[in-house]
């Protein structure tokens, strides 16, 4: 047991981390090749000041509305159509004020469940056909997989009538459990069994046989030398189920159909209820989006790695 | 590796040890031992016939029949009187020209811009690199409604781009309210959230191309503009091609929230799209039959440009390994 994990400690490098260490060393690998056009030291400086600039208007394009939206919640209400790029003085007021209109905590919390309930139900599925898809041969292997990457081009709408349906008949809807389990095979799913399976296809076969000779059975081996050491793929991976889960629209809203149930939810109907007060609608929504910012800023390389590789095949 | 029947690699431990007492194994056991890929395919694999190809059978079913979603009321079956209509309801080739309209104005800010800051930033390096990449992602993480929210204050008559308008002596504009508008402003909050994220993936696409080619290339004598079309691009062309039918088949998803809490597809019908009707007709109008006679119809549609699009990335593929 032991030197398989520690085997496989030097083995995870290669197919965990690829995105980081690829990231870290872009810059100096792309930077040689390419012939430079600029052949003084005045133009290679212009050419470095004019990419900076680009990247500063994307960004500043990018966060300007998020900024704005967080701005204007912690303006005082009287200050709302104020220009001023910076808030002041700040007001907590238009957050009291959503606490006591909105059901925040219990919106909260659903969107909790749902978004967690989703995620490791998706990692467990998807883990499994990934196993399945990545370490096996097996008749009919090629058909199987097309059947799930042809799945990816279905979309909800042809599906949603059949589905809710079905969920009527198990009295699921409007239940947190209605907009769960047809989750389990959503396009964020498909793709996150092509990722793995890629992990999976990439795991060093040694240790496999040397589990097998060990006398491990399948369902073992998973759970104690693909599963430790596939950890950071999955850990990026449960990050990127969760922000897409948490953020999901279409089916809560099909399912649910009332404002008290998801975040979402509430800030619609919150929308239409409180017509323009816009501070307090940007409150609402400042803190819909909360939690997924606190979790970018304490695991910002992951998240966007994880996002950025399941873009790549 | 655990190879079909080459060894009794099977579930539990003592059926292995059974298996080596025998000599030949039966054909009972040789069955069992082929069995563990499908036991750990079974609950994905029932998720997608359960949620996603059932479904889709009974779409079929349906847009043969008049319903209206109620257990008690008649299912009457109209034959193909439901394709009729999806080819002749203005309403419907409203939301197809629609969409169609949307996913080409989004296709510059979610493919062509993308790549180009990706390919004139490429080689920015270091601490500022990574302030931008966390900067230009976060539109991304906004949760649609939130952004929804934002933009239609940020548009509103009283909001901010109407102030520097009205600092430059135009009247305010109430963008989303106004036919010629709201499918545009639709598309700038679309876009918003597209663009940043798109050039993350096209600069990981870039990441993962050797230098070597493009070396080759320049000892060959290629310049820089060379260089760009018959090497980089080529190599990136799982990714862009990535990029383009994620725009093509899920820009009416992305739009979904937007359209529901700003627009209701209005106004007059300017601002809606396929996916926005097809729910409509589902759960506003209830007509089953309609609803999914068009989205089987926008289903082979949107299938058949994904092959095509495939193919045409096949004919410029360049076999690099």
């Amino acid at each position: 047991m032991s030197t398989i994990s520690a085997e496989a400690g030097g083995a995870r490098q290669p197919g965990g981390d690829t995105g980081a260490a690829s990231a870290a060393s872009g810059g100096a690998t792309e930077g040689g090749p390419v012939v430079r056009a600029a052949s003084t030291p005045g133009r290679a400086w212009a050419a470095t000041a004019g990419r900076h600039a680009v990247m500063v208007v994307l960004s500043l394009a990018s966060v300007f509305p998020i900024y704005w939206m967080y701005a204007g919640s912690v303006r005082r209400p009287a200050d709302i159509l104020s220009q001023n790029p910076l808030p002041w003085p700040l007001s907590l007021r238009n957050y009291s004020h959503v606490l006591d209109t909105l059901d925040v905590p219990v919106l909260l919390f659903n969107t909790l469940v749902i978004a967690a309930g989703s995620t490791v139900g998706q990692l467990l599925v998807c883990l499994l056909a990934a196993y399945a898809f990545g370490v096996w041969d097996f008749r009919g292997k090629n058909i199987l997989f097309l059947l799930f990457v042809a799945a990816w081009l279905v979309p909800l709408q042809v599906t949603m009538i059949s589905n809710y349906l079905v969920l009527n008949k198990l009295g699921l809807l409007n239940t947190l459990a209605g907009v769960v389990v047809p989750s389990l095979c959503s396009t964020a799913a498909i793709l996150a069994v092509l990722m793995l399976r890629q992990h999976m296809q990439a795991f060093p076969r040694e240790l496999l046989d040397a589990a097998r000779i060990d006398g491990r059975g399948s369902w073992t081996t998973l759970w104690t030398v693909v599963v430790p050491n596939i950890r950071p793929v999955l850990a990026s991976l449960g990050i990127l189920l969760f922000i897409t889960a948490w953020n999901e629209y279409f089916w809560p809203a099909l399912v649910l159909q009332r404002a008290n149930s998801v975040i979402q939810l509430g800030i619609r109907g919150y929308l239409t209820q409180e017509g323009s007060d816009w501070g307090a609608i940007m409150a609402a929504s400042g803190l819909a989006c909360l939690p997924i910012f606190a979790l970018y800023v304490v695991l910002q390389r992951q998240v966007i790695d994880a996002f950025v590789r399941s873009g790549l095949r | 590796m655990f190879v079909e029947l080459a060894a009794p690699a099977t579930l539990l431990a003592d059926e292995g040890r059974a298996a080596v007492q025998a000599a030949r194994p039966s054909l009972a056991r040789r069955l069992l031992a082929a069995t563990p890929p499908y036991l750990y395919l079974l609950p994905a694999l029932a998720c997608l016939v359960l949620w996603t190809y059932k479904p889709l059978v009974e779409a079929v079913q349906l847009s043969f029949y008049d319903w209206n979603l109620l257990p008690t009321s008649p299912m009457t079956y109209v034959g193909l009187d439901k394709y009729r209509q999806v080819f002749t309801q203005p309403s419907l080739r409203n939301a197809a020209v629609n969409t169609v309209v949307y996913v080409v104005l989004l296709l510059p800010f979610s493919v062509v811009l993308p790549t180009v800051i990706a390919l004139v930033t490429r080689r920015l390096g270091g601490r500022s690199r990574d302030v931008y990449r966390a900067l230009v992602f976060t539109p991304i993480l906004v949760a649609p409604v939130a952004a929804a929210t934002v933009w239609r204050w940020l548009l509103d008559p009283t909001g901010l781009s109407n102030q520097v308008l009205g600092a430059f002596g135009l009247a305010p504009h109430n963008w989303l309210r106004e036919e010629s508008t709201a499918l545009l402003a639709i598309l700038a909050i679309t876009a918003w959230s597209m663009c940043g994220f798109a050039m993350l993936i096209v600069s990981a696409g870039l990441t993962g191309i050797s230098g070597d080619y493009a070396e080759a290339a320049a000892i060959d004598g290629a310049n820089g503009w060379q260089i760009l079309r018959w090497v980089t691009l080529p190599l990136l062309r799982t990714t862009l091609l990535f990029l383009v039918l994620t725009t093509v088949l899920l820009s009416g998803q992305w739009s979904f929230p937007l359209l529901d809490t700003l627009t209701q597809g209005g106004p007059a019908d300017s601002s809606t799209n396929v996916y926005y009707l097809l729910w409509e007709l589902g759960f506003r109008n209830f007509d089953s039959g309609l609803a999914s006679a068009a989205g089987i119809v926008f289903f082979v549609v949107f299938g058949l440009i994904a092959a095509v699009l495939v193919k045409l990335a096949d004919r410029f593929s360049f076999h690099d390994n």
